[in-house]
């Protein structure tokens, strides 16, 4: 005869408002096996939570039902408490009479009935329940961290740092990311190269990070602590280990006119490349697509010039495995794309601003590109058009962002920061230019922030516009802003040799696919879901798997790497300890009843059930039957539904306790 | 055993009441009960007659727990996990599916009363269509009144 | 036919090949067969074939007296054969291990039994040695004729047909027993913690073991009527099993007994799998 406690919890008014609280614990009280039932004001509380602990030792509870909110709120909450009294959490269960009762009836005889019955189908249950232990499963003290931006590049090292492993996969053929390509960074305007460059080198250095440029994660297998990766590293056609980056292939390469993604197709790269000059590492790679030896057998000069003997054209993509304990996903972002070509149906794009047609009429990015001494103008300000120094300027913010008719309702937060800075640093360099500024309202919510957009304003003369641009056109070899002031009202036509638009952070284009190929959640945009917003924001919804940087959200640098470093902080906590306990909600299979038919094997989503073979004490093969690796197992019970002869059993929610659960619900 | 401890339990008969739809709902912890917990944190009022069993996973739901509901006096059955796609465990949903295509086949070959068993996909943040749904389950199977024909079951005897 | 299925039952067994032939003999009444199993080759003249061997003896295969035997040879019809290519699916036997004497069948039964007349495996599929001359597979046949003319029934009239035939099942689990495929060595109805089928004579127990019954071969049951030709009641049974077979067909593009590299039909999804009934 089970011996069980009944808790009920007024939560406050939350619950006692609608549901008869005394009423539910006499009735309670009078379920076979209850021995005691009893209401609370706050059962969550100390004094209600010293009620169960004292139950227990009174009356000898076996089992302990608490009626109050969501277990998804104080599941955990009541289970550590009954742990106190030396019971087995797994024999603790929670009504739910608060979230899918009392808050969502308004008859308050109906409301006790149905909170009579979910008690009472939990008093079922948990008669039924059995003690369950954690599973240890060992962890692999190894990282994979993607994506070699800033937040990865920052993961990296300071996971390194903590003394473990860390597998750092980046699929251009540099590190560095975005940040490399900017020329100063807010509010303090360093030199974005000086100060990434330094971090960038120590990861090819430190002994413990293994890097992988040029190459792409292609599969993620496994779980928390004990995860398998398949790395596809894409043939640079150079063998690395024999190369010293002279730089003699690609001075001599033919091709010198292909657009330079890195210098977001505002200068020339070759066939044979290394993206900019500190580049780690240092080792080109050879760019297929535009390379005249594998476009047309022709040419061979970079394997002529070679005197080490570096050049591989026969190379073949690689796929590399491993096994890693955690994953950092720090993928980065992408920019708006402000011409005609959107990638999905919901941006609309800027085809007033004319960015595919007028030269002079660049983005963020290109304009970073303008203002950079490894840029293709070394720094100087010249408009792409016909390479004059442009005398005024016009900067447009929110291009993309906050523009829900233009696809995207986000804050792209960084903008305002980047526009005041670009407008700042053109000054700085075209004395006698005029930046202009439109605007929607300026966000400077940051450490110093506020303090560098007056800056821009009252020592840098940058000219503040607040509205919208209508269009863009072109008026000899100027272009012409139409917009809007709404602080005086009125029309604006400025006049400017360039315009620049601040383009919004978007995500990566196939971070949806990337998101489903991996297994983490990812929200409408595009950004990557943190566990909770608030409290658990670098963790995703799947365990062992952590975001830094702008693929959870827009961010700037300093934030980037805070993320980042709370993600190492995260894989350290994890890699604290040498097994990880899981929750024992796990299948089993009863192996006598188990006649092999594998549907549970070919049903089970994570591969965790496999063929066993039972053999007599002489070795002899007697039949065979499924086997359930509790590491892998997920506990969703799927193989449970399949298996015909009822042979699996998943802990916690096993047939007998569903049962109890429904025939609980029998009696009228 | 199951039943041998239930017998004996006390408990007001309704049926001195007006009658009142009973509905078993099978549901997954991860979708559509916490969609249930939003509909509550938001305060959405719907109808009581549900009562909700949950499970991990749709994959986890037998088909035999809907016929032991309906055994038990249900008058309707609902079953509700994660929108494909959405499954916390990838690929539960998808299982199930294919299982309760298969089966509401089979009843309603049967001549079983197929507005009597509802399915349906609620994600977390759907606490409004649960809602919505609840009510409208309710209100269907009022209309249609106590399921007689599978509670006349009992009575019949082969012998 | 039959002296050349006797000829070679008699090589398989001499050579040592075949250790037990699982075929047809006379069975003690007129136009009555029962299964033999031949273990020496002097006993292969009780082996006969004629249109009364209804029995599909792959039921035999799994079960242990006959397995401690030794490796056997059966005589298969084209629909006997679909049941052993579903246990080679199902792992529950190995394919190298047993020898299909297939016989090509032109239907069985006086007059035919309801499976024949739509069975397009009249020259089975698999087989190691194959005696009759082939029969070329009939094109365009409905299976699911008597299906849909249940169909046109309305749900109450349907309810009312099988409420009837269902309270008049005994639960003597004859279904069960001789279906090739219900091979499980502890069966759902045989559980009573948890009680899964209600043991007491009310049709509500029933109900629930026809269900299932019907349900644990859907997408695996190949129409071999076994159950319903062993059904001391008559209950239509090969009617329910027709009823999944289409759809499974219709919903999932599936037939059993055809294709052993396949994996079951509810092992297995599509993303796109139809869900038209799911809110």
């Amino acid at each position: 005869m089970s011996r069980i406690g009944v808790f009920i919890c007024h939560c406050g008014e939350n619950i006692a408002r609608t549901v008869d609280c005394a009423r539910l614990a006499e009735e309670s009280g009078k379920l076979p096996g209850v021995m005691v039932s009893v209401d609370y004001k706050y059962m969550c509380s100390d004094p209600g939570q010293n009620m169960i602990k004292r139950a227990i030792a009174e009356h000898k509870l076996d089992g302990v039902v608490v009626a109050a909110c969501s277990p998804h709120m104080h599941e955990p909450t009541f289970r550590a408490a009954v742990v106190q009294s030396g019971m087995n959490p797994y024999l603790c269960e929670m009504a739910n009479i608060r979230e899918h009762c009392s808050w969502v009836h308004t008859d308050r005889e109906l409301a006790t009935e149905k909170a009579i019955d979910l008690v009472r189908v939990m008093v079922e249950k948990v008669k039924r329940n059995q003690e369950l232990f954690p599973i240890r499963v060992p962890i692999t003290k190894r990282a994979l961290v993607i994506g070699g931006g800033i937040a990865g590049i920052q993961a990296a090292l300071d996971i390194a740092a903590g003394g473990h492993e860390v597998i750092l996969v980046e699929r251009q053929p540099s590190v560095g990311g975005n940040m490399a390509r900017l020329s100063e960074t807010f509010p303090t305007l360093d030199c974005s190269q000086c100060i990434l460059t330094p971090r960038m080198v120590e990861v090819a250095r430190d002994p413990r990070i293994t890097l992988y440029t040029y190459a792409e994660v292609e599969e993620v297998e496994g779980f928390v602590g004990n995860f398998k990766v398949k790395i596809r590293q894409k043939a640079k056609s150079v063998n690395a280990d024999i190369c010293n980056g002279c730089g003699d292939c690609w001075n001599k390469c033919p091709m010198k006119k292909i657009p330079s993604e890195f210098d977001a197709g505002l200068g020339y790269r070759t066939a044979i490349y290394v993206p900019f000059p500190q580049a780690v590492p240092n080792t080109p790679v050879i760019d297929r697509e535009h390379c005249l030896k594998f476009l047309k057998d022709k040419c061979g000069v970079c394997a002529k010039v070679c005197t080490r003997g570096a050049i591989d054209y026969e190379m073949q993509d690689e796929i590399i495995e491993a096994e890693v304990g955690a994953i950092v996903v720090a993928t980065g972002y992408d920019l708006y794309g402000i011409g005609k070509e959107q990638p999905n149906e919901r941006w609309k794009g800027y085809g007033e601003y004319n960015y595919d047609t007028y030269k002079d009429v660049i983005n963020g990015i290109q304009f970073e590109r303008l203002l950079s001494a490894s840029g293709p103008t070394q720094g100087e300000v010249r408009r792409p058009s016909d390479g004059k120094v442009p005398k005024s300027v016009a900067f447009i913010a929110c291009v993309g962002s906050r523009d829900p008719e233009k696809g995207i309702e986000y804050c792209s937060k960084i903008c305002c920061m980047y526009v005041a800075k670009h407008a700042m640093l053109y000054k700085h360099k075209v004395h006698d230019g005029q930046p202009y500024i439109f605007y929607m309202d300026i966000r400077a919510g940051g450490k110093n922030y506020e303090e560098f957009v007056r800056r821009a304003v009252e020592e840098d003369g940058v000219l503040y516009i607040r509205g919208r641009v209508s269009k863009i056109y072109k008026d000899g070899d100027q272009l012409v802003v139409v917009g809007a002031d709404t602080l005086s009202d009125s029309q604006v036509q400025i006049r400017a040799d360039l315009v620049v638009l601040a383009t919004a952070m978007v995500p990566h284009k196939n971070a949806y696919e990337f998101a489903q190929k991996i297994g983490i959640a990812c929200g409408s945009e595009g950004f990557y879901s943190e566990a909770h917003p608030k409290l658990r924001p670098v963790e995703t919804m799947t365990a062992g798997i952590y975001l830094a940087g702008a693929c959870q959200a827009p961010k700037d640098i300093p934030d980037a790497v805070a993320q980042a470093s709370a993600a190492a902080s995260k894989v350290q906590l994890l890699f604290s300890s040498d097994e990880l306990e899981r929750e024992p909600i796990v299948a089993k299979v009863n192996e006598v009843t188990c006649v092999h038919c594998r549907n549970c094997i070919r049903v089970c989503p994570y591969s965790a059930i496999d063929d066993k073979e039972i053999r007599d004490r002489h070795g002899n093969l007697i039949r065979m039957v499924a086997e359930v690796n509790e590491g892998m197992c997920m506990g969703c019970g799927t193989c449970v539904a399949a298996c015909p002869s009822k042979s699996v059993q998943l802990a916690g929610f096993n047939d007998e306790q569903v049962f109890a659960e429904i025939l609980a619900l029998g009696h009228e | 055993m199951v039943s041998d401890e239930m017998e004996t339990e006390g408990k007001p008969a309704l049926s001195e009441k007006e009658w009142q739809p009973k509905i078993i709902a099978f549901v997954c912890n991860w979708c559509t009960y916490a969609g249930a917990d939003l509909a509550g944190t938001s305060r959405i009022v719907y109808e009581p007659h549900v009562r909700v069993i949950k499970l991990p996973c749709t994959g986890r739901i037998d088909v035999s727990f809907i016929i032991k509901a309906f055994e038990q006096g249900a008058d309707g059955v609902m079953v509700s996990g994660c929108h494909p796609g959405d499954c916390h465990y990838t690929a539960g949903n998808y299982h199930a599916r294919r299982r309760f295509a298969g089966f509401r086949d089979l009843l309603e070959f049967c001549g079983f009363d197929m507005r009597r068993v509802i399915f349906s996909w609620v994600s977390a943040a759907e606490g409004k269509k649960w809602a919505d749904l609840v009510n409208e389950v309710v209100g269907k199977i009022r209309e249609l009144g106590p399921f007689k024909e599978y509670q006349n079951l009992l009575a019949q005897s082969a012998l | 036919m039959i002296e050349q299925i006797r000829e070679k039952a008699k090589e398989l067994l001499t050579s040592g090949e075949v250790k037990v032939v699982i075929g047809y003999e006379n069975g003690g009444m007129p136009e009555t067969t029962r299964p033999v199993f031949i273990t020496s080759p002097d006993e292969v003249e009780r082996l006969i074939w004629n249109k009364h061997c209804y029995a599909n003896l792959a039921n035999f295969f799994v079960r242990k007296e006959v397995a401690s035997l030794g490796k056997p040879a059966i005589i298969a019809k084209g629909c006997d054969v679909k049941a052993i290519t579903v246990l080679v699916q199902e792992s529950q036997i190995k394919r190298e291990e047993i020898v299909i004497l297939g016989v090509t069948c032109e239907g069985v039964g006086e007059p035919l039994l309801s499976k024949c007349p739509i069975c397009d495996v009249n020259t089975p599929r698999d087989y190691n040695f194959l005696f009759g001359k082939e029969i070329a597979p009939k094109n365009g046949i409905n299976k699911s004729a008597d299906v849909e003319e249940f169909e046109r029934k309305s749900p109450e009239e349907r309810w009312e047909f099988w409420e009837e035939q269902f309270s008049r099942c005994i639960k003597c689990y004859a279904c069960r027993q001789v279906c090739p495929l219900c091979y499980c060595e502890v069966c759902i109805a045989d559980k009573n913690q948890p009680q899964w089928i209600e043991t007491s004579s009310h049709t509500r127990g029933n109900v629930h073991w026809n269900l299932i019954r019907a349900w644990h071969l859907s997408g695996r049951c190949i129409d071999c009527g076994e159950c319903e030709r062993a059904c001391p009641v008559g209950i239509p049974l090969s009617l329910l099993n027709r009823r999944l077979a289409k759809s499974v067909k219709e919903r999932f593009g599936y037939e059993p007994g055809y294709d052993q590299e396949k994996a079951p039909p509810f092992t297995d999804f599509k993303q796109e799998d139809s869900q038209e009934f799911i809110r």
